[in-house]
């Protein structure tokens, strides 16, 4: 059972570059958080910090109500899976899996149990006498998940532990550490830097972004209300389309306008901006209907893609990326119109880069 | 149509090769035959022209005369032996053995605290992050950029004024200093190309920092703990400069000074002089024949993997 709670924390690293400043955040027992964001922003170094691998600079950690500033990491009941594995290469697959135990005192026959049960549950049994040379990578990213499990640590923590699978793996342990997450009372922080992981893992993401968070809330929050730019961009694939243009109101509605481009907009905006983004992901268009905003443009390529079809439209000079039903009939250089749905809209001020959508 | 494959060019190449490979083993491998075979000879037979590689009639008489002896003092040759007909024995013979024993003590001991000390300095340099982390690295290997001659006087003086002269003491200090900045460049090298990950892996499996060494890093260095060690173990047995101006007495005196002093007497006997060289080749073969699977992993250690 753990809580983890970040006071106003700093992490300064000796060569004076500032990883992460002024950290608040509350993670719930038992939550899965993901924290989210591009290489280089800070995740690591939080992860770190609630394993207690890094000295915080300012602030404090608690786990429940107990400040863990100063508790060396092999104190605090952490289990971690790191990007790399980090696998005792000298100890076979069953000693890797059994060190935290044997480090910790348990009695050989619950360390043997432990250490089984969860090599059945990885499916690993038969890799038990094998040394990590001799394993795949899939092999060995179990043999790091097993190695967290059998310590029922109160807080678990990953550091894109899925970044060096290949593709198909990548999508069947996201299931397995749901499941792992499901059948276990820990805390689940989460690394990764990848948004399609964090939204089908995550209860909650915390996007960062130069050691700052940026955003929390469930996948939904993020993704449909992103707080700023950033976030924006950051998650869905592909990116959201970004439109910059000015504010209007036209007979006492606020209007998007760009060149010829005049999109009302729902009341969840306010107004009190001139220069703004609009953004649009490339899955919230719609066939052209009388009731519905409109957007007009010229498609420029068109590229099926499976499922569907992805399609380049030049609207008033800038390039918008959709992604359509594939039989919509389409061809290069004519004009198309699509309708929008006033709820999908996303609206930013373009000097600060914050969301115009009002607090819900 | 089939071009047959040049088959002359292949066989003049392996030839080559092999040419070349039977004249470095000779050029390396020469003068340790010849150190075992005249061991073993007479001193009649030694200077025969041309060398005899197999001894007509070899003889033990060197090596009798040295464990003969036993730890007993030096004695003049025997009165009436003829240093030309092969019987000769020098005054020094019975030091041998004392020697060996001094330089045995010498070097393992200087092996052991090389570990003990490099191992944890190797450690906190390589892995834990601490402010004047490089510095100290340089500081350390600094002290191995003045030739030793230069700290011949000044130790000398320095062992002289703790009382320490002619004691295995003086030489052990005076070899970890030597010795011990290697050590420790050599490790923390290995030590830093471990994977950072594993140091973290371990402690947040349970391990403080002292156990990650223990349980995870140490067995992972065998190789270079072996290398840096067998370095320890054969410049303390080998060195001679220092043991020269600090040992006085068969007391401490060293092998190799021993062996030096063979040459001093008014009549050289070769055939001894070989024999006692045999004796020092002995321990450090030993110790490569022990730990070979370990030696040439260690002379690569920087390829180690996680
Ligand atoms: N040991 C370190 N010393 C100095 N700077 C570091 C160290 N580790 C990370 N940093 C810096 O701190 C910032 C955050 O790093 P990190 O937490 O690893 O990011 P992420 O995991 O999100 O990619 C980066 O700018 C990185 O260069
Ligand atoms: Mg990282």
């Amino acid at each position: 059972m753990a809580r983890i709670r970040f006071q106003s924390v700093t992490k300064r690293y000796a060569n004076g570059a500032t990883a992460v400043a002024g950290l608040d955040l509350d993670i719930a027992d038992q939550e899965f958080l993901v924290l989210l964001g591009p290489s280089g922003c800070g995740k690591s170094t939080t992860l770190n910090m609630i394993a207690g691998l890094e000295e915080i600079s300012e602030g404090a950690l608690l786990f429940d109500d107990r400040t863990m500033n100063n508790v060396p990491a092999h104190r605090r009941d952490v289990a971690m899976v790191f990007q790399s594995y980090a696998l005792y290469p000298h100890k076979s697959v069953f000693e890797n899996i059994a060190f935290g135990l044997r480090m910790r005192r348990v009695p050989e026959p619950e360390l043997r149990r432990r250490v089984m049960d969860a090599a059945a549950k990885l499916e690993i049994a038969h890799l038990l006498e094998r040394r990590p040379s001799q394993l795949s990578g899939g092999q060995r990213q179990r043999v790091a998940l097993g190695r967290a499990m059998v310590r029922e640590p109160s807080v678990f923590l990953m550091d894109e532990p899925l970044s060096n699978l290949d593709a198909s793996l990548r999508i069947s342990m996201r299931a397995q550490i749901r499941h792992l997450h499901a059948q276990m009372h820990s805390t689940f922080v989460y690394v990764t830097h990848d948004q399609a992981e964090a939204l089908t893992l995550a209860d909650r993401i915390v996007v960062m972004r130069d050691g700052t968070i940026q955003q929390i809330g469930s996948p939904d929050d993020i993704y449909e209300r992103p707080a700023n730019l950033f976030v924006a961009s950051f998650l869905g694939s592909p990116a959201i389309n970004l439109l910059e243009g000015a504010l209007e109101t036209i007979g006492g509605t606020l209007c998007f306008r760009r060149g010829a481009l005049t999109v009302p907009l729902p009341a969840c905006f306010r107004g009190d901006a001139r220069e703004v983004v609009l953004g649009l992901r490339p899955e919230d268009v719609g066939p052209a209907t009388s009731e519905a905003a409109q957007i007009h443009g010229v498609v420029d390529t068109a590229m099926p893609a499976g499922s569907d079809q992805f399609l380049g439209v030049a609207v008033e000079g800038a390039m918008l990326f959709l992604r359509v039903p594939k039989d919509v009939r389409v061809r290069e250089g004519e004009p198309i119109g699509f309708g929008l749905t006033e709820s999908r809209l996303h609206l930013f001020d373009r000097t600060t880069g914050r969301s115009l959508r009002r607090a819900a | 149509m089939i071009v047959p494959r040049p088959i002359a060019p292949r066989m003049l190449r392996l030839a080559a090769l092999g040419l070349a490979s039977l004249l470095l083993l000779a050029y390396v491998l020469g003068p340790v035959m010849w150190l075992l075979s005249s061991s073993l000879q007479t001193e009649r037979e030694i200077v025969s022209i041309p060398p005899h590689w197999i001894p007509e009639s070899p003889t033990l008489a060197n090596f009798k005369a040295i464990f003969a002896t036993g730890l007993g003092l030096a004695r003049p040759s025997p009165a009436g032996t003829d240093p030309s007909s092969g019987g000769f024995i020098p005054s020094v013979a019975a030091n041998l053995l004392p020697a060996m024993a001094n330089s045995f003590i010498v070097a393992v001991t200087v092996t052991i605290l090389n570990l003990l000390i490099g191992v944890p300095a190797a450690y906190a340099i390589g892995k834990i992050r601490f402010r004047g982390r490089g510095l100290t690295l340089y500081a350390i290997l600094a002290t191995r950029v003045i030739p030793d001659i230069a700290l011949v006087v000044p130790l000398f003086l320095v062992v002289r004024k703790l009382g320490m002269l002619d004691s295995l003491a003086s030489l052990i200090i005076a070899y970890l200093a030597i010795t011990v900045p290697f050590s420790v460049f050599v490790l923390a090298s290995f030590f830093e190309q471990m994977p950072d990950d594993l140091d973290r892996a371990a402690r947040v499996d349970g391990c403080s920092r002292l156990r990650v060494l223990t349980h995870v890093y140490l067995p992972l260095a065998r190789p270079a703990l072996v290398a840096v060690g067998l370095f320890a173990f054969l410049a303390s047995w080998n060195e001679f400069l220092l043991a020269l101006m600090f040992t006085q007495t068969a007391a401490s005196q060293t092998l190799p000074i021993v062996v030096a002093g063979i040459t001093s007497d008014f009549t050289v006997s070769f055939s001894f002089l070989n024999a006692a060289g045999v004796l020092a080749v002995v321990p450090p073969v030993l110790l490569a024949v022990i730990f070979e699977r370990y030696i040439v992993s260690g002379l690569t250690a920087g390829a180690v993997k996680g």
